[in-house]
């Protein structure tokens, strides 16, 4: 439902991506892991059309997102849960995007039951929630119009061990349904629990590829990573 | 887990339906006023117009033109800033993330921008007119003086016009800078600015003279334009707003969003 297709994009003469390829299947969760810098989020950005890759091209159901028509109805989206105006309640932010999507205000309700934001926390302003707070809010978000495909960029930041949970539990009830889920996050151990497959990725290029268990190689997630990492900084240096 | 989260959309298909261009509007009219700035300057705006018209007519006597006109000051000043607000906060914000994801095909949304200062402008010139009606026949019933209703529909065309085209030249110095301080700065010190070109010499006169919007618009909005004001006010609007409004789009359409 998600693919990436030999995907570069170079800034100036940084490559920020260095030929990317990767697919996310339906009822699948992946988890994109890779250290600060390794170019997650530009890869996530260029996938919803948001940034332009330098070469090769990202699809989602088939198709570049550009093209699909009310792409919010398709695919759910949280790029950056710390990007919300600050003089905006947690409510209103809902009900812009119900609005954009030809929603009911009924669904705004059902949403924020959800993600567990109470109805005194949905009427303060943006600018006073915790980080954790704006994560529900902005999953919220991206649930609003059912989507079939979840693109989270680290979602589990500054969420709580209660809400680490209950987004551990929401992303496989998602997948159970169909739903294709890819999230980045460089917090290994949660990506661990959660996903089915992993890709990584280092200084741009897909280091390695697989299900969790192919990955570990019965050691953990953590000791594969940071010996790939390493090979690709010292390879890169 | 309840049926709250079935996809709504059938696996098989792909919807490729945009969303409607009206959803954007509405949706656009409502981040103008539903953050805790924007709703402060509508209300300082409303206050504001509803005081002077009334203060006016108690001061000046029941005259419509001049109590509908009287309006103009506030809508040539904080309603531009209203929309600065509203496109700027959007990338110091960085909710165009959220935005842009939801509508990809980003040109629409400036477009509805645009439309939307149109609407607001209109809008707000009618409030004036609805405002100053009551206040002129209030006032000379309570002095006893015989009301001015004259204002022809020309002059008031002419005045709605000026509204839109400072409406929409705030909005276009928005989109050109991306930066709310920097576009309220030089959009509320224009008008002095302006006044000290005049005094450069007789090129900064001549420069005023076209390319002060305030200047050439007022024509217009008295309802007495000759063809030289036409072509001043042409001028004014091309460097004011055609070129802005195209500037700030393309590069609103073709960046990257970070």
């Amino acid at each position: 439902m998600i693919e990436f297709s030999h995907v570069s994009k170079v800034y100036g003469n940084v490559k920020a991506l260095d030929d990317v390829s990767f697919t996310v299947e339906a009822g699948s969760i992946t988890g994109f892991v890779g250290p600060n810098g390794a170019g997650k989020s530009t890869a996530l950005r260029i996938l919803v059309g948001l940034a332009h890759p330098t070469r090769g091209s990202a699809t989602v159901l088939g198709r570049p997102y550009t093209e699909l028509g009310c792409p919010g109805l398709q695919v759910g989206t949280l790029l950056d849960a710390g990007a919300q105006h600050p003089g905006r309640t947690g409510r209103e932010v809902l009900t812009l995007g119900a609005m954009m999507l030809g929603l009911s205000k009924s669904r705004v309700d059902e949403i924020l039951d959800l993600v567990g934001l109470t109805g005194g926390e949905s009427r303060r302003t943006v600018g006073g929630y915790s980080l954790g707070m704006r994560q529900r809010l902005g999953v919220g978000h991206a649930l609003l119009g059912r989507p079939r495909v979840l693109i989270l960029d680290e979602p589990a930041n500054g969420l709580d061990p209660q809400g680490i949970q209950w987004m551990r539990r929401l992303l496989r009830d998602l997948a159970d349904l169909g739903c294709a889920v890819l999230l980045s996050t460089h917090l290994l151990h949660e990506v661990e629990q959660v996903a089915d497959h992993i890709v990584m990725i280092g200084r741009g290029r897909v280091l390695a590829r697989g299900t969790v268990d192919e990955l570990s190689r019965g050691r953990s997630l953590e000791q594969t990573f940071l010996e790939l990492t390493a090979n690709a900084d010292r390879s890169a240096a | 887990m309840t049926d709250a989260h079935i996809p709504a959309t059938d696996i098989t298909t792909t919807d490729l339906r945009r969303t409607p261009f009206r959803r954007l509007l509405c949706v656009e009219a409502r981040k103008l006023v539903d953050t805790r700035c924007g709703s402060i300057v509508a209300s300082i705006l409303l206050v504001l117009v509803l005081a002077s018209i009334v203060s006016r007519g108690v001061v000046f006597g029941p005259d419509l033109h001049t109590l509908v006109g009287t309006a103009g000051i506030g809508y040539g000043t904080l309603l531009p800033v209203l929309g600065i607000l509203s496109v700027t906060g959007e990338w110091v914000h960085r909710t165009a993330l959220t935005t842009y994801a939801l509508e990809p095909h980003r040109w629409r949304v400036p477009a509805a921008r645009c439309l939307l200062s149109l609407i607001v402008a209109v809008a707000a010139s009618l409030f004036a007119l609805l405002v100053a009606v009551p206040v002129t026949g209030v006032v000379a019933n309570v002095r006893n003086v015989p009301a001015t209703w004259e204002i022809t529909p020309f002059m008031l065309a002419g005045w709605t016009g000026t509204n839109v085209l400072l409406v929409v030249a705030g909005l276009a110095l928005g989109m050109l800078l991306l930066n709310a301080p920097a576009a309220i700065v030089i959009w509320l010190s224009a008008p002095v600015l302006w006044s000290v070109v005049k005094r450069l010499g007789a090129g900064g006169a001549v420069a005023a003279e076209w390319l002060d919007l305030n200047s050439t618009t007022s024509p217009l909005a008295a309802g007495d334009m000759t063809g030289g004001d036409a072509a001043r006010l042409a001028v004014s609007t091309i460097f004011w707003i055609v070129v802005p409004l195209t500037v700030g789009a393309l590069r609103v359409i073709r960046k990257d969003v970070n």
